[in-house]
């Protein structure tokens, strides 16, 4: 049998308490698009980390056509001819698109950078993706006024101009709309003409069977099997990404006749005259278009945006938080998208993090603090978001991505919150974790809560959702709720159009 | 379809304050506003202003400003900032001087040997933050000690002398018009853009704008740092040489003051104090500035007492302009910036 093209034997990687890796195997052939699948915290992205050099493995080998490759950082990595495009993103704002595409590979002529040639090299890719930029060419727009999707494009044309042997794209569709998916596949496809190896990892089924030729599924740090995409049913595949465990359907709705939350012309940075009400133990959905203010209608609302008018009520009385301490002081509890850099001190333990914004509930007389009592409240945190962990004393930037945006949503419980506002909670996480996560929500609604929630994926919002507001340029053009409640819809509304033939 | 990350964040607010201060820019309008009511101001107190003459003692002094706000943007464009950069003016100054000790022949050699001080101190500090990984404040802080200790040990009393040739050539005026010390200043500024075209001027704007994007690119992060605070080192080794030609003899505290006239001329230039935006060019133009309020100050009868205080004053007002200018101009653009 002849040797594959990329072979990993026997990878072990360990964060403190947690094993990411068990002695993986991995073994892909050239010219064909390979996804890598299962729960978040399988160890599917920290196994593309070692073949990409930024995460060095305990144990294992790697091998690229035969030889032994042991890349020690990016450049180790760019000489192999592996380019990786990762969720968090790698430009840097100030720097023009161009720039950042030869950013690390700049030509040079007499020793200078060369410009022109730089333009030669990045233009050809960009032009490929005029059609995700909305038909503009952005090659000296600064990376700053792009929005995610965009930026996220720009990332992948950056591993394009290092002209990859091996392109890895972790996650890299999450941020992006669909016409920008469409044009990135069909680049994909002249990849594997072209023999390049694509690594693919999402969440997202329909993808994984759009593009994918074969599948590794990955489960506790090893991998479980390796299956030709065409051959299986998709009921199938389901079950190998998700386990054990079934994926929940809708849930009965607990909303209540009490009206929490009621907002009245709300206007913000990005948000027009938003009027709407959430009931106790109902569960609202955000929806519509990346990009038209849902994430600032939430910030508004938890005064970390500036309100310009408008009225807000929770149970009836008026609040005005200007700032997030004041309005979690109203009953207010805010999950953000971002978890790396807004809802998380990363390098701080987990029991800190768990105990954080509930620590002037437990304080004796205002300053004292027990040890016990916080390892208890963190302890319960955890143990109801079923969140794995080593040591509660380990830094949470140990977790994996699904665990720790647990800890995110988690740490809000013992503030006891009336709203619970979260962002795009379940952006990048897996199946099985999103279904925990939302599992959660639901408890929370039962117990009285009102929760609005805003989502990228329309089927997120149909399944977990009462009812869900389309927003589109900063208002509130809809409300879909009961029969109408269907992912056709929302697109249709989103699109602001009213029949339901849009897209593919 | 989704909502992309709010600009406005849960963390402190106090952090988010400062945060977004080390964000700011003074936009070029208005440096180049200052610049203006900075020359206008000055050549209404100094009648002689605009003569040849008046022109080459302003330039005389403005050349050491301008060349450590040179290098300590060079240090603060790549994401750190070093406080003992006054010290390392002085210490190559006092390492130049005690070599040519009044003596032509010996000028080449003691040139040199201040710039081969100036390197080596940057290079210290350059290893003791990108390899130990020790924060640039607490770091360049101390070392700011060891290097203004040096710089005693080497030249305990001000003394020393320069060869007339330099301090006389220094104040030559070439063409009826061009100072010497205004042509040093072009030659710098071309010597800037000359860095600027080559991969590591831009590789200095990269790792200050997001390191580890750098990282990820196959930047060499490390290397770029220890290369900021050398040549930072050695720029202010020049910066100490055209001190020692400004005042003919050399000084065991010359340069020590300066190393907040050099954060303050930056930040007047346009330079983002958390780096990756700005450049040279607004540090020379800043440092212009700022040498100027100080004569004009001088002129006003402010005691020389009063310089630092004056310094200070000016840097908070700088970082609050741009920073009121910034927050202003940011609203404009859709909101997108991290401003």
């Amino acid at each position: 049998m002849p040797t594959p093209y990329l072979q990993m034997t026997g990878v072990r990687k360990r964060y403190g308490g947690v094993t990411a890796l068990a002695g993986a195997d991995f073994a892909a052939e050239a010219g064909t698009v390979h996804a890598v699948l299962g729960p978040n915290g399988s160890g599917k992205s920290t196994l593309l980390k070692v073949l990409t050099g930024v995460v060095e493995p305990d144990a294992g080998e790697v091998r690229l056509e035969g030889r032994p490759l042991r890349p020690r950082g990016p450049r180790d990595t760019l000489e192999a001819g592996i380019s990786a495009v990762y969720q968090e993103l790698s430009l840097v704002e100030d720097f023009t698109v161009v720039d950042n595409l030869v950013l690390g590979v700049e030509p040079r002529r007499w020793g200078l950078r060369d410009r022109a040639q730089a333009r030669r090299i990045a233009l050809p890719w960009l032009e490929r993706f005029a059609d995700a930029f909305g038909g503009r060419v952005p090659a000296d727009e600064r990376v700053l006024g792009l929005d995610p999707g965009e930026r996220q494009v720009v990332e992948i044309c950056k591993a394009l101009v290092r002209d990859p042997r091996v392109l890895v794209l972790d996650e890299a569709t999450a941020s992006l709309r669909r016409r920008q998916v469409e044009v990135l596949f069909d680049v994909v496809e002249e990849l594997r003409e072209a023999g390049v190896l694509v690594l693919f990892i999402t969440h997202r089924l329909a993808e994984i069977r759009a593009v994918c030729d074969r599948a590794t599924i990955m489960r506790g740090g090893t991998d479980v099997t390796t299956v030709t995409v065409g051959e299986l049913p998709e009921q199938e595949l389901v079950e190998l990404m998700v386990g054990e465990m079934a994926a929940v359907g809708a849930a009965p709705s607990t909303a209540r006749e009490q009206v929490r939350l009621e907002v009245r012309d709300l206007s913000g940075p990005r948000v027009r005259e938003a009027s709407f009400q959430v009931r106790a133990g109902e569960i609202v959905g955000v929806g519509g278009l990346q990009g038209q203010g849902q994430g600032s209608l939430l910030a508004t609302l938890f005064g970390a945006e500036r309100r310009h008018s408008g009225t807000v009520l929770v149970d009836g009385r008026e609040v005005r938080p200007r700032s997030p301490k004041q309005a979690v002081r109203s009953g207010l509890a805010y999950v953000p998208g971002n978890r790396g850099t807004q809802g998380l001190a990363l390098g701080r333990p987990i029991l800190e993090n768990m105990a954080l914004p509930s620590l002037a509930r437990r304080a004796l007389l205002g300053v004292g603090l027990s040890r016990r009592r916080e390892v208890e409240a963190a302890r319960s945190a955890a143990g109801r978001m079923a969140t794995k962990y080593g040591s509660l004393d380990d830094p949470v930037a140990t977790l994996s991505g699904g665990n720790q945006q647990k800890v995110v949503v988690g740490k809000w419980f013992a503030t006891e919150p009336r709203v619970v506002l979260m962002d795009d909670p379940a952006k990048g996480i897996d199946v099985r974790a999103k279904a925990e996560l939302f599992g959660v929500v639901r408890d929370l609604a039962a117990s009285g809560v009102a929760v609005l929630v805003s989502s990228s994926d329309d089927r997120e919002l149909v399944e977990v959702c009462d009812r869900v507001l389309v927003m589109f340029e900063g208002r509130v053009v809809d409300d879909v709720h009961g029969e109408r409640l269907t992912e056709e819809t929302l697109v249709a509304a989103a699109m602001r159009v009213t029949g339901t033939e849009v897209g593919s | 379809m989704s909502a992309p990350a709010p600009t406005a964040a849960p963390p402190p607010a106090t952090r988010r304050v400062s945060r977004a201060l080390l964000a700011t820019r003074m936009p070029s309008a208005a440096t180049a506003a200052l610049l203006v009511v900075a020359v206008t101001a000055s050549a209404l107190m100094q009648h002689n202003f605009f003569t040849p003459y008046g022109l080459t003692s302003n330039f005389a002094t403005i050349l050491p400003v301008a060349t450590i706000a040179v290098a300590q943007t060079i240090v603060v464009l790549a994401g750190g900032i070093d406080l003992s950069i006054g010290t390392i003016v002085t210490l190559s100054s006092v390492v130049a001087v005690q070599l040519m000790d009044g003596d032509p022949g010996r000028v080449p050699l003691a040139l040199a040997a201040g710039l081969a001080t100036g390197a080596a101190c940057g290079l210290l500090n350059g290893l003791v933050v990108a390899v130990l990984r020790l924060q640039p404040i607490v770091a360049t802080f101390a070392s700011s000690y060891v290097f203004g200790g040096l710089a005693l040990l080497v030249l305990p009393t001000p003394g020393g002398t320069v060869p007339a040739e330099i301090t006389g050539g220094y104040r030559q005026v070439i063409a009826l018009l061009l100072p010497v010390p205004a042509v040093l200043l072009l030659v710098l500024w071309l010597a800037w853009r000359l860095l600027r075209a080559h991969r590591i001027g831009q590789y200095l704007y990269a790792v200050g704008g997001n390191a580890g994007a750098s990282y990820a690119s196959a930047v060499p992060v490390a290397r770029v740092r220890v290369f900021s605070y050398t040549a930072g080192g050695t720029v202010a080794a020049l910066a100490g040489i055209a001190l020692l030609a400004n005042s003919g003899s050399g000084d065991p505290f010359i340069g020590n003051e300066l190393t907040l006239g050099s954060i303050a001329a930056l930040v007047i230039g346009g330079t983002r104090l958390s780096g990756g935006a700005g450049g040279a060019g607004g540090a020379i133009l800043g440092a212009i500035v700022l040498t100027l309020i100080q004569n004009l100050v001088f002129f006003a009868g402010v005691p020389t007492n009063a310089r630092e205080l004056v310094n200070g004053a000016i840097i908070i007002v700088a970082i609050a302009l741009a920073g009121l200018l910034t927050a202003r101009g940011g609203t404009s653009d859709g909101g997108r910036g991290r401003s």
